[in-house]
């Protein structure tokens, strides 16, 4: 007995030093931008290994008055207005086709379906000489919404996550309000809509994230440095701009990982258990 | 003999309809809403019949030459000194396309305008009222409620997202790019871009040395991250790990940074004065290019690497839910019989964890094979000796960006498409069909 407790202290001392290692790794990047943005001279080059001399919030106020040639604050606006309105338009239309394909049994579902699945096996960005080709004949390059076009009609392709979502919300509670006399309308607004809310809020964050990182189609549609949304914009500076690309990236970054970690909870949690009575 | 049933599932009611219409349905046949217009739907019988009107006109003005085109793709030379305004083949090309398309919804209309016309008689024949057009209206917020909310991502999902593909396989046969952009003439010629690939001497060796790379990198980086994150799985599942949840956190902030983020990080921390040279130089060394022209294969170690970093998360979050799905009573019972924590492993955690995640695997590789931006971050826009506009860590997805974007050798860059996408396609298949998760569906059930 005290043998196998010997055993299982030193198995634990190495599994311990071995998490704490993989946790370094992942820290460490994220830790260094964080405390690189806060450098006081900004070049990389006056940096004492990984960390900065002084601190000091320079960057920071360096990105939104310093407009000259990196005119982030625009970068930024560009981003939120992209991230949103695609984010609130391709959530509509996932969950409406999710919801379509998981309620209606019409004829043609499974063909819609099987299309979807084959048409997924084309890698978004395999399109891209086709996108870019057909955005400069329809004169959509260096506009926004042109992007927000594209980013919402492609979002209904990945609406197996939500089908997948509706077909565990028993069908019971919809029948039940149609023997009440609620047409599908009806029924779609007032009961499957409500209940649904946590792969809504998932939807979002999912539409809001791409827009919000993406970097290939803005850099192929926009041209222009005043259009550039951040992604864009970051890739852009210069080598010795480091602190001000860290100061950027923790920006940016730090909303979404909030984003993530307050709503992974939310997430969880079953609305319809309780509904139905078997 | 399931094709066979599925076809005579088709004709079946196109049979039925020939068999038994009557007039009425005759006369829609040939002039369409005219059916429902003698059986006095006049709501329906009017867009039917407005609908018809408008194609027409748009074949007669648009639609037929713009088919003809489509064949052609021009054919008058633009010339300025005659002030000729030449034909923009790929316009024209575009055009075609929509026209084509547009015939195909002109069928799918013209059929459901029989459909209904037959359905109005048989109702008629069985004494009812057909259906009035206010209460068919009312439908498509109930019944129907499908088509009215289906149509809009249809019609995106068409727009975006097929009319590119077919766009660009059809630029894959013509000669369009280069020197030969519109105003000059573009033109079919079949196979050229793919021979062109194979064998000229200038784009022949450069697509062979990416294509290996490719695969070499496809591969390992699929297996390093997938093993990775099996690993890290097991590793927070140990009995004795306490609080996962908040070790598991780590990995996971890698996810929620947006990844262009720690991809521009690495290459400062990789470059000349970055963090990592700064101290190799102060130690007394001389700093290293890590990414630099002639780091070949430490830059493509640092890349495979750093695409674990980024993707590992996902694997072991992944791994998780497998596992956590894993019957522990094979394991108990292993452990019983006297089998070794790696006998465990091997035996049982991993044959079950590869039939599971078959899918995954396959699709993880497809991700890596066209893994976009890691070397467009890492090491973007250098061009190599003896690479054609491309450098030695470039995957085909980078090649076709410079090829098609930075320069314009667009029919090149949609056949090398072509070639990723029919690669990618078999390879996916062909693990698929030999994978014991589709062979033995029930397995582990």
């Amino acid at each position: 007995m005290k043998r196998l407790n010997k055993v299982y202290i030193f198995d634990s001392i190495i599994t311990y030093t071995i998490i704490l290692f993989i946790s370094c790794i992942f820290l460490f990047p994220i830790l260094w931008l964080v405390i690189a943005s806060f450098s006081k001279t900004g070049s990389i080059y006056a940096f004492e290994g990984f960390f900065p001399k002084e601190l000091s919030t320079n960057s920071f106020s360096k990105l939104f008055t310093d407009t000259m040639l990196y005119n982030y604050p625009k970068w930024f606006e560009n981003t939120l207005y992209i991230a949103l309105l695609s984010c609130f338009l391709g959530t509509a239309l996932t969950i409406l086709t999710a919801y379509c394909m998981s309620r209606f049994k019409f004829k043609s579902r499974k063909s819609l379906m099987k299309t979807t699945l084959v048409l997924g096996m084309f890698p978004s960005f395999m399109m891209m000489t086709a996108v870019y080709l057909l955005m400069t004949q329809f004169d959509l390059i260096n506009k926004h919404w042109g992007l927000v076009l594209i980013y919402s009609a492609g979002a209904p392709m990945g609406y197996l996550t939500q089908k997948g979502f509706f077909d565990t919300i028993s069908i019971s509670i919809d029948e039940a309000a149609r023997i009440d006399g609620a047409t599908n309308m009806q029924v779609f607004i007032k009961i499957t809509l409500p209940m649904a809310l946590p792969i809504i809020i998932y939807t979002l964050l999912m539409q809001f994230v791409w827009p919000w990182s993406d970097f290939i189609l803005p850099k192929l549609l926009l041209k222009e440095k005043d259009l550039y949304t951040v992604a864009v914009g970051l890739m852009s500076l210069d080598e010795t701009e480091f602190s001000r690309f860290a100061a950027g990236s923790v920006f940016i970054g730090v909303p979404i990982i909030v984003l993530y970690f307050t709503l992974a909870k939310y997430l969880g949690y079953n609305v319809s258990s309780g509904a139905v009575k078997e | 003999m399931k094709g066979n049933k599925e076809k005579r599932n088709i004709f079946q009611p196109i049979k039925e309809i020939i068999k038994n219409g009557n007039a009425k349905v005759a006369c829609s046949a040939i002039i369409m809403g005219l059916g429902q217009l003698l059986y006095k739907k006049w709501g329906k019988g009017c867009l039917f019949l407005l609908l018809q009107i408008a194609l027409i006109c748009y074949y007669v003005f648009f639609g037929a030459s713009a088919i003809r085109n489509f064949f052609t793709l021009g054919t008058i030379q633009s010339n300025q000194w005659f002030g000729i305004q030449g034909d923009n083949s790929i316009i024209m090309l575009i055009m075609g396309i929509l026209s084509l398309i547009i015939f195909i919804l002109y069928f799918a209309i013209y059929y459901s305008n029989i459909k209904d016309v037959y359905q109005t008689q048989l109702t008629v024949e069985l004494n009812k009222k057909p259906k009035r057009f206010v209460n068919e209206i009312k439908d498509l917020l109930d019944v129907n409620f499908y088509k009215t909310i289906l149509i809009i991502p249809i019609l995106g999902v068409c727009v975006f997202y097929i009319l590119p593909i077919i766009f660009m396989v059809l630029i894959a046969f013509t000669n369009y790019g280069g020197d030969i952009v519109p105003p000059a003439l573009v033109d079919w010629i079949g196979f050229g871009n793919f021979v062109k690939i194979l064998t000229l001497g200038q784009f022949a060796p450069t697509f062979l040395k990416i294509l290996l790379w490719n695969f070499i990198w496809a591969i390992s980086s699929t297996a390093l991250n997938y093993f990775c994150g099996l690993g890290l799985a097991l590793l927070y599942n140990k009995k004795c790990v306490k609080m996962k949840a908040v070790w598991r956190m780590f990995p996971v902030l890698a996810i929620a940074v947006p990844g262009f983020i720690s991809l521009l990080a690495f290459k400062f921390m990789f470059s000349y004065g970055g963090p990592i040279n700064q101290m190799i130089t102060k130690g007394g060394g001389a700093a290293i290019g890590f990414l630099d022209i002639d780091a070949k294969w430490t830059a493509r170690t640092i890349g495979l690497f750093v695409n674990c970093w980024l993707c590992l998360p996902n694997s072991m979050l992944y791994a998780t839910g497998i596992l956590s799905s894993m019957n522990k009573d094979l394991l108990d019972a292993a452990k019983i019989d006297g089998a070794n924590a790696f006998k465990q492993f091997s035996n049982i955690t991993l044959p079950f964890m590869v039939f599971a995640t078959t899918p995954v695997l396959i699709s993880q590789f497809i991700f890596n094979f066209n893994n976009f931006g890691i070397f467009f971050f890492l090491r973007g826009g250098l061009y190599m000796d003896g690479y054609f506009l491309a450098s030695d860590t470039d995957l085909l997805i980078n090649w076709l960006y410079n090829l098609s974007i930075d320069k314009n050798h667009y029919s090149i860059g949609a056949s090398i498409s072509l070639i990723i996408f029919i690669i990618t396609s078999i390879i996916s298949l062909i693990v698929y069909m030999a994978s014991p998760s589709y062979r033995q569906e029930d397995t582990y059930k």
